[in-house]
């Protein structure tokens, strides 16, 4: 029986392989996608200094790494079930079912809509479908789009789109209804933004000159905000006009815009078509935990982490035995957290199973995560270390709760 | 298209219409409403609607921080029958 | 129409690759080997991948890393195939779903 199944290739998951495969543990990482990386893969951006964060080129790095240990990586197989079996692992897959000893759940994020009139029309996708459409596949989403929501991943993106020579006409805010919550709120999304600013690569610095760290701005707010949009790399970022309905019959032509009040109201009379043949629906990413909570494993709900995450300790663990989560199926983070992440996971497993793992690299391995969040380019959520705080005060609740038990 | 007639639910085509009236009518929490019109319960296995679901039966009802609101039920990928086998031994 | 990117000022250009022919409903399409259906038809300017088995509504990719089943095609007799995880062969035929039979629902309708 194999020590370890993996199931998600992105950089939790390759990163945590290649440790445990150099402390010698026998390996099978599964992925459903047709390339290593997972999220990894449709990443671009510069960094302060300059230096571009390239995905692909990490993800081919991590690749040539895993191949040179000769890991047992399967693409393309679909995990719809799995179980704990009299102490082992059973992974039911659209192929076959695989056993081990230890289970590593890194199946990251999903993306969460934005509901808009049309949005079922072909040519409206989720904005990390047109990254990686754009990145990936190198094939263009469309000539022009407009892009629904404004937050950290959808203004990355449309500056991915940009530097592809895809014409971005606007990003703008969904129409505020049940489903749309804050998003649709110009005055919180304007607070989410200035929010994310302090922290932002070179990207949103340059965005921020114009409009985040201008004293101005900030202090007439939202109410003055331009209209037409204040232009990041050439794109409207339009936090007073909010997509109403996306127009066309058989598929995308364009959407219709208004004018918001600072709360998201509609300004009757303010409607306005802009002709595009894609749209990006941009509602921001949670944990995709489905596997996880087949197990039983206990679940929180955590805003800051971007949705229910399961149970897990600071080295990865969670209260089952033989169960690892590591990546954004832990909470909504950046990759190279969850490279941290994949890295302590690996060294808690082979520690479980019984290799030589001095505590100290266990305890480093766990400092690198709280000094890769800090120094983290992007932040998806301002207050991620308030939600990791709050996990780890549930996982000392719980462990106390066991302990108790069993005395 | 109206905004009541918004799909929320692209793979049962379930509306933001009857979403909020089902939701209004019994103070559903997101399960009941699932339940009730079938959101979620489609191809691909609420994936993609969850958040919205959860987000309209939220005016209704608090959420409870330890629970999952939309129960995840095995399996979660449409299996073909003939794919449902045999353990591998390799 | 949508095109391909062959130079990005970042990733360089786009690497050579073969060129295979496959059938989508019928009409004949070339893509590169091994990237996914959907990429090899939306750079054929194609959209539209199936229509909504009641509704008869045009759907296309929408979250296109497998999450969605949106880009559910037919692939050489197999349903429910993700075009968007999917390679691309040499001969593959492909077709997109539409509108299935719901009897008791029509039978409802009439003499509802």
């Amino acid at each position: 029986m194999r020590d370890l199944i993996i199931i998600g290739s992105g950089p939790a998951g390759l990163t945590a392989a290649i440790t445990a495969a150099e402390h010698g543990l026998d390996i099978l990482v599964i992925d459903e996608y047709l390339k290593p990386g997972g999220r990894l893969l449709g990443q671009l951006y510069e960094e302060p200094g300059g230096n571009w964060w390239n995905g692909i080129e990490e993800s081919r790095k991590l690749s040539e790494r895993a191949g040179a240990l000769g890991l047992d990586i399967r693409l393309g197989v679909s995990v719809h079930n799995i179980e704990q079996e009299n102490g082992s692992w059973l992974v039911y897959t659209d192929r076959e079912t695989f056993e081990a000893k230890s289970l590593l759940l890194a199946t990251g994020a999903a993306e969460a809509p934005v509901a808009i009139p049309g949005w079922t029309l072909p040519g409206v996708m989720s904005v990390g479908a047109a990254q990686v459409m754009t990145n990936v596949h190198r094939v263009k989403p469309g000539q022009k789009g407009v892009i629904i929501g404004v937050n950290v991943l959808s203004s990355a993106i449309a500056m991915e789109l940009h530097i592809a020579g895809i014409e971005v006409a606007a990003i703008a805010l969904p129409k505020n209804n049940r489903v749309n919550g804050s998003a649709a709120i110009p005055t919180e999304v304007m607070n989410a933004l200035l929010h994310v600013s302090h922290m932002a690569p070179s990207a949103f610095v340059k965005m921020g000159s114009k409009l985040m760290k201008n004293e101005f701005m900030k202090k007439m707010g939202i109410t003055f905000y331009p209209k037409n949009g204040v232009r990041m790399w050439d794109i409207p970022v339009m936090l007073r006009k909010a997509v109403i309905r996306i127009e066309g019959t058989d598929q995308v032509e364009g959407v219709t815009l208004a004018t918001v009040t600072a709360d998201g109201k509609v300004i009757s009379g303010t409607e306005e078509v802009i002709g595009c043949d894609f749209v990006c629906i941009a509602g921001g990413l949670y944990p995709l935990a489905e596997l996880a909570a087949l197990t039983g494993c206990p679940f929180y709900h955590i805003d800051e982490l971007g949705g229910s995450v399961p149970l897990h300790s600071e080295d990865m663990r969670t209260p089952l035995d033989g169960l690892y989560v590591a990546g954004n199926i832990t909470g909504i983070e950046g990759a190279k957290v969850a490279m941290s992440q994949g890295k302590t996971a690996a060294l808690s497993i082979a520690k479980d199973l019984g290799k030589d793992i001095a505590e100290a690299s266990l305890s480093e391995a766990i400092r690198q995560i709280s000094s890769t969040r800090s120094d983290a380019h992007i932040q998806f959520h301002q207050d991620v270390e308030v939600g990791r705080r709050k996990l780890q005060e549930y996982w000392e609740q719980h462990a106390t709760g066991k302990r108790n038990i069993l005395v | 298209m109206t905004d009541r007639d918004m799909i929320v639910c692209r793979c049962e085509e379930v509306s933001y219409g009857e979403l909020v009236d089902t939701a209004g009518q019994f103070a559903c929490n997101s399960r009941e409403l699932k339940l009730r019109t079938r959101a979620g319960m489609g191809y691909c296995g609420g994936r993609t609607c969850r958040s919205s679901v959860d987000a309209i039966a939220l005016a209704a009802a608090e959420r409870d921080n330890t629970q999952i609101t939309l129960k995840y039920q095995p399996p979660v990928r449409p299996v073909h029958f003939g794919d449902l086998g045999a353990i591998s031994n390799d | 129409m949508t095109e391909r990117i062959l130079d990005h000022p970042v990733l360089g250009a786009l690497e050579p690759d073969q060129t295979v022919t496959f059938t989508f409903n019928g009409m004949t399409y070339e893509g590169r080997d091994g990237e996914p259906i959907a990429a090899a038809l939306l750079a054929a300017g194609v959209r539209t991948l199936r229509h909504h088995e009641e509704s008869g509504t045009p759907r296309g990719i929408y979250c296109n890393i497998g999450h969605c089943f949106e880009c559910r095609v037919e692939v050489d007799g197999q349903q429910g195939v993700r075009a968007c995880l999917t390679p691309v062969r040499e001969g593959m035929v492909i077709n997109g779903g539409g509108p299935l039979p719901a009897p008791v629902r029509d039978w409802r309708k009439n003499h509802a």
